[in-house]
């Protein structure tokens, strides 16, 4: 849950990317911190790592300070992608804000991706969030791969979920700020029930997505 | 070591960061390099290294982590080169120490959680283990339990087989008796009557002393015959009725095989064993009677004589020389009791403790099954009844037979 201070006038959001392991979540951060530029960036923090593949979690903070003077500080956290892992990344899910769920396109990986998110489903439930108001977002990652599955059959299964699905090569960057603006306008609606971003503070919905998603250049 | 996990994902303070770090050594070096006082100060002012004295502090350079600032070094120096390495080398502390705070945090939080399933994996297990462990322990009483009565039910069928077949002959021996005494009795009779009128004739002959046939019935003495006569037909007579009780007796008792309850007086069982078994029974002891007033109760008839028959049989086995058996009823508070008591030789107490074990004999092979009292108790029990025995070596025994009435 967002954290807000009033000392410091601080309104801190936890953004998790899910999925299976190898489908891309750390590249996503990484890519995401070469194009945007926010007021304020810091640098990815990287926990320890096997082999290049994350044990416990990479961090990337972001922030932008509203015009009433709130700092909005975004905390960007990957989950380790490894079935053996859970116990972290059970950790790593408790009080998001807002999910990414980085899928793998690749046709060898599906039985993965269902696996994934059979377990993200599980986590959310068990660290107490309600996966029918956590905003989240679904990019289907690797897209320039050879032997895909086509958007049309993408889109065909997941018709009858509730959730944007975002087409992405993040190794190339597209698609990784298109993915985290589109979470960030579902986690602006929600916050702003619980803290009156616009009543209170002036962001509105377009403002606070294109502060955070500022584009280099 | 923090023992309730701690948010990892938390907003960490200055001081929290630098806890970590031994201070006296960064104040060294920080001395050092600027060849002067400072101090480091949080976001709120208060002093968490260096010198606590303001000094001549004059430049204040805020030290930041992660995008914010988190407090101040102050310092006299007048080398901003120095300051801001010094302001470096503070930050990459600090982003150094956040690291290892938050691995061991989200360790922390990520064992809990391992630690809290697997209690719950605990839990749930032995309550599944328990619930078997009753089941096992309760299947094994039942098992037991079962064993019992089939145990229980084999030895009646043991000796309810012996007795089926004992009685089956019996009833068969009292059905082919029945007819030649029927007809025996009902002659002996007849020629009863033919002796009386045999009889109305020696007034005629005595009213003529002197006649040839006179002199020839009192040469034969035809006066006593006659008188004889009829006396033996008498006797002939309550034999053959005696001989028809005892195949009543007999047919009676050798229903055994009459599993249906009937409503019954006791003591008409008690004299129906005691007229079957008079001659195993007379022959080592007399038998006294000291029946009461008994209200009829319902039970199986032929399994309660064959109770009281083993009781009785075992009472006159229990004679070295001739003896008695008493048999007393009494009826008391619901209860229907029959006390057999011989003074017979007795029981050691060893004895008297298994005289209910199945198969337990004192005789000759051969001459008991070691079933009787275990037969006995079976049936008594099966009437939810009681049955005690109280024995004293060289004076007797005495079994008491308790027979709920309802």
């Amino acid at each position: 849950m967002a954290d807000y201070n009033e000392e410091s006038n601080r309104l801190t959001i936890k953004i998790v990317y899910y999925g299976p392991a190898l489908s891309g979540k750390t590249t996503n951060i990484m890519r995401l911190h070469d194009l945007i530029a926010p007021q304020l960036k810091g640098e990815i923090m990287t926990l320890e790592t096997q082999n290049d593949r994350t044990l416990f979690f990479d961090l990337l903070p972001l922030a932008f300070t509203a015009s009433t003077g709130l700092l909005i500080k975004f905390k960007l956290f990957t989950v380790p992608g490894q079935v053996a892992h859970d116990g972290t990344r059970k950790a790593v899910l408790s009080r998001a804000d807002g999910v990414v769920f980085v899928a793998d396109s690749q046709r060898s990986q599906s039985v993965n991706n269902g696996e994934s998110f059979d377990n993200l489903v599980e986590n959310v439930h068990r660290v107490g969030l309600d996966l029918d108001r956590l905003p989240l977002v679904v990019q289907f990652n690797k897209r320039d791969q050879t032997n895909i599955l086509s958007e049309e059959e993408i889109s065909q299964r997941w018709s009858a979920a509730s959730w944007p699905i975002v087409f992405a090569s993040a190794l190339h960057g597209d698609g990784v700020v298109d993915t985290f603006s589109q979470l960030l306008a579902q986690v602006h609606r929600n916050l702003d029930t619980e803290f009156h971003l616009v009543s209170k503070h002036g962001i509105e919905q377009r403002s606070f997505v294109e502060s955070a998603c500022a584009t280099i250049g | 070591m923090e023992l309730t996990p701690r948010q990892f994902d938390r907003e960490l303070t200055l001081k929290e960061l630098l806890a970590g770090l031994p201070a006296g050594k960064l104040q060294q070096i920080l001395e050092a390099m600027f060849g002067c006082g400072f101090r480091l100060t949080t976001a709120g002012g208060q002093v968490v290294a260096g010198s606590a004295e303001p000094g001549t502090a004059t430049t204040h350079s805020p030290i930041r982590y992660e995008l914010e600032s988190v407090g101040n070094l102050e310092t006299a120096s007048a080398d901003p080169e120095k300051i801001k390495a010094a302001v470096l080398l503070i930050e990459l502390l600090l982003h150094s120490a956040a690291r290892y705070y938050m691995a061991s945090a989200l360790h922390i939080e990520a064992i809990d959680a391992d630690y809290e399933a697997l209690q719950k994996k605990h839990a749930a297990l032995v309550i599944s283990e328990t619930r078997y462990r009753e089941l096992a322990a309760s299947l094994e009483l039942r098992v037991q339990q079962q064993v019992a009565v089939i145990e229980a039910a084999q030895r009646q069928l043991y000796q309810t087989e012996k007795m089926v077949s004992v009685g089956q002959l019996a009833a068969g021996v009292a059905h082919e008796i029945n007819n030649p005494v029927g007809f025996i009795k009902s002659n002996l009779n007849t020629a009863k009557k033919y002796v009386q009128q045999f009889a109305q004739l020696a007034v005629l002959v005595n009213s003529s002393p002197d006649s040839a046939i006179a002199k020839g019935w009192r040469q034969a003495d035809l006066d006593f015959v006659i008188q004889d006569f009829s006396d033996l037909l008498g006797e002939s007579i309550a034999g053959t009725e005696r001989v028809a009780r005892i195949v009543a007796d007999l047919k009676d008792f050798s229903n055994i095989d009459h599993t249906e309850i009937q409503v019954v007086n006791i003591n008409d069982n008690i004299r129906s064993v005691c007229n079957m078994a008079t001659h195993e029974l007379s022959k080592t002891a007399d038998l006294l009677f000291d029946l009461g007033e008994l209200p009829k109760q319902k039970c199986h008839p032929g399994r309660i004589n064959q109770a009281l028959l083993n009781v009785l049989l075992n009472a006159a086995q229990a004679m070295p020389e001739r003896g008695q058996i008493r048999i007393r009823s009494e009826y008391r508070d619901g209860l229907t009791s029959v006390q057999i008591s011989d003074n017979g030789h007795g029981m050691a107490e060893s004895t008297l403790a298994r005289v209910f074990d199945p198969f337990f004999t004192t005789r000759e092979v051969g001459k008991g099954t070691g079933l009787g009292l275990t037969v006995a108790r079976d049936i008594v029990t099966a009437h939810d009844g009681d049955i005690l025995i109280q024995s004293e070596p060289g004076k007797g025994t005495t079994v008491t037979i308790h027979l709920p009435v309802g």
